[in-house]
């Protein structure tokens, strides 16, 4: 009975390597039903994301090893086995568990602590949970490897400030916006520019909830190309000193060659000021909003450089918590591992049990055929002494081999047990 | 009994402040549910630290320097501990668990026991004045601890420095709110503790002295109030201009408070 995982990542490969081993998910389904069905694996789960297509397997107890996965993935890369060797990696054993405990964790993403990975792997595992198939997909033990999964993931990002702040500039100026307005529901966002920032731009203001967009561009009909393709209302650049005293945050992304935005303009816009605090996120190349506008009492200004600073600080800051998290996942996986090691000594206390069963049984009935005389209550305590006697003397024997199955001498006190009680050979009553 | 509970009072207060000093190092982060359970329990056994006082001297704690800064610590207590109920009003612990400290230790150096002369009057009327007059003062405690976080994060953000203070403060709305929501609450309560002040001496000495100390140190407070609710109100930057009033506002208030005691020293009680 064994773990493995076979997959490719970004670490492994680039992305026009990646984007060959990537499943939809009709084809996830079809390959998993296949590998159970054909007995190359007895539970498997397929997590096929941007970042990484990994294969996680329970191996059949033939004791076949992963080459199956490692035959699938190359057959969907359309790749020989060899040529699609140089790509993937494989970890089994223990090693899958902590491989898998670090992926939903995020430890081993491209953006650290990114928040996404954990949704994918639920995703991944509920697709492969709910396959109606025969064989079953998923069984007891990915089922829980996969639970235990979520659950240290969890942990990571509650735990720890892994997954704190923004990782990518668009968000930066969010996170620093919601620092003076707390939430962007209902506020209202003047865009300056029409390229693909400006739209980037939008649709993350839009998300906050931000409540009206106008977008302002040199030409008016451009700015009208943007707004039919992502919401908002467009107008010329010669309306913004007009439309800047209704607005709360200003993002501009334009291609001019100087500042659009100055402190004249907006002296002249708001004079004296403006009431509310204004937002101003700058993120062109050369900056369009004037140094000199952030000198204003109520206005808050971010250029690029303070944005990339921004996330700069907060990947530092992530970085800082990859001990805790790593901490956590090895807490996981010793978990886990104790659970999945005992599994092997189920099959051996129950034998033992039995065994000591049947010699119980057997000795009982030969001494109450001697005691005929006894009374059916005292033929009753001949029992149950009996039974309190045998469960005495296994209590400990069983602890014991719970235990030593988590222990690196597992196999050597396995082999002693199965030797001590002669559980390999013929019953005692066979044997007599 | 009184000073035992109280100092235990003043160690978990420290506790709470210690908590909060770290979850600043951490940048806001963790130590929330430990920090409201300290904080929680300094308050019960300040509340029972005045209970004791009430069975034991058989008054209410409310006259006096320290049973007053007692009655007032634990109130801005109970204050903050409502408060954090908002998770983003957690941070005012910063300023105001240290601030109830002070007056438990100022208070516990003191001597928490009744003042040997008695007032005039005692009862009902009195116990609401004063009860209403501390709880406006404890939102004014509670709009000046917003106000001042308010003016760092904002020099943070204009500074564009983002450290771990950063981090650990909410939003300039937030604090914005929290202070104004502190004044909203404590403006009634303090307007009514001086109307009942004021029927009360015009009913039973039928004279009022405009110039007791406690009634100008009343008045002073409650123009203090009127003015940081304007300050909010009208004009460019408002938001920022009534968190400095806030922090201006309170501070003259205590300054007042401090001068007007000193004065007052000789033969007369003032709070």
């Amino acid at each position: 009975m064994s773990l493995a995982v076979v997959g490719v990542n970004h670490r492994t490969a680039p992305l026009e390597v990646r984007e060959r081993f990537v499943f939809a998910p009709r084809d996830a389904a079809a390959a998993l039903s296949r590998l159970t069905a054909e007995g190359l694996a007895r539970e498997a789960v397929l997590l096929s994301t941007c970042n990484r297509t990994e294969l996680y397997l329970r191996l059949p107890e033939d004791g076949a090893g992963p080459e199956a996965g490692i035959r699938l993935l190359a057959e969907k890369a359309g790749y020989g086995v060899e040529q699609a060797a140089r790509y993937l990696y494989v970890h089994e054993g223990r090693k899958s568990v902590e491989h898998l405990f670090r992926v939903v964790s995020s430890l081993d993403s491209m953006v650290l602590g990114e928040a996404q990975i954990q949704g994918q792997v639920r995703e991944a595992y509920e697709e492969a949970a709910k396959l109606a198939v025969e064989p079953r997909v998923v069984g007891p033990v990915l089922s829980r490897l996969f639970q235990m999964a979520l659950a240290v993931g969890a942990r990571v990002r509650s735990e720890t400030a892994l997954g704190m702040g923004a990782a990518s500039v668009p968000s930066a100026g969010i996170e620093l916006a919601k620092k003076v307005f707390g939430s962007l529901k209902g506020k209202r966002a003047l865009v300056l520019g029409a390229g693909e920032m400006s739209a980037l731009m939008i649709e993350c203001l839009t998300s906050e909830g931000v409540r009206s967009i106008v977008v302002a561009s040199r030409t008016e009909e451009r700015a009208r190309e943007l707004t039919e393709r992502v919401g908002g209302q467009a107008i010329s650049f010669d309306q913004v000193a007009r439309i800047l005293p209704e607005v709360d945050i200003v993002a501009s992304a334009t291609a001019a060659p100087h500042a659009v935005m100055t402190r004249e303009l907006l002296d002249r816009a708001l004079p004296g000021g403006p009431r509310r605090p204004l937002f101003i996120l700058d993120i062109a190349i050369p900056r369009d909003v004037e140094p000199a506008v952030g000198e204003l009492e109520n206005v808050f200004l971010y250029d690029l450089d303070d944005l990339r600073q921004f996330v700069d600080d907060n990947m530092e800051r992530r970085r800082q918590e990859i001990p805790a998290a790593e901490r956590i996942v090895a807490e996981g996986v010793e978990e886990f591992w104790r659970w999945y090691a005992s599994l092997d000594v189920v099959p051996l206390i129950r034998s033992l049990r039995s065994r000591a069963e049947q010699v119980r049984q057997a000795e009982v009935e030969k001494a109450l055929r001697k005691l005929q005389h006894l009374a059916p209550a005292d033929r009753e305590a001949v029992e149950v002494l009996s039974r309190q006697i045998l469960n005495k003397l296994l209590h400990r024997p069983t602890v014991r081999l719970r235990e030593a199955a988590t222990k690196r001498e597992r196999i050597a006190v396995l082999e002693a047990a199965r030797y001590l009680f002669a559980l390999d050979g013929p019953s005692d009553q066979e044997t007599e | 009994m009184v000073t035992t509970l109280h100092g235990l009072a003043l160690l978990l207060y420290l506790l709470t402040a210690g908590g909060l000093a770290r979850s600043l190092v951490g940048g806001g982060r963790g130590g929330t549910r430990e920090g409201g359970a300290l904080l929680a329990a300094a308050v019960l056994v300040h509340g029972a630290a005045l209970t004791a006082y009430t069975v034991e001297f058989g008054e209410l704690p409310l006259v006096g320097l320290a049973p007053a800064l007692s009655v007032l610590g634990f109130l801005i207590g109970a204050l903050l501990l409502a408060a954090t109920l908002v998770r983003e009003a957690r941070p005012l612990g910063l300023v105001l668990v240290p601030l109830v400290a002070a007056m438990l230790v100022i208070g516990l150096a003191l001597g928490v026991q009744p003042a040997g002369e008695p007032l005039a009057f005692r009862g009902l009327w009195f116990s609401l004045h004063v009860v209403l007059g501390f709880i406006g003062c404890a939102g004014l405690a509670l709009a000046f601890a917003a106000g001042l976080l308010y003016l760092v994060q904002f020099r943070e953000l204009k500074g564009k420095r983002f450290g771990r203070m950063f981090r650990f403060l909410p939003s300039l709305e937030a604090l914005d709110r929290l202070g104004h929501h502190a004044l909203v609450s404590g403006f009634p309560a303090f307007t009514l503790a001086l109307l009942l002040g004021w029927a009360w001496t015009v009913r039973f000495q039928h004279s009022f002295v405009v110039q007791e100390a406690d009634v100008i140190w009343g008045v002073f407070t409650w123009l203090s109030f009127v003015v940081m609710l304007l300050a909010r109100r009208t004009g460019v930057a408002c938001e920022r201009r009534g968190a400095v009033a806030s922090v201006v506002g309170f501070l003259m208030v205590v300054l007042v408070y401090v001068a007007l005691r000193v004065s007052v020293a000789e033969g007369r009680l003032f709070l």
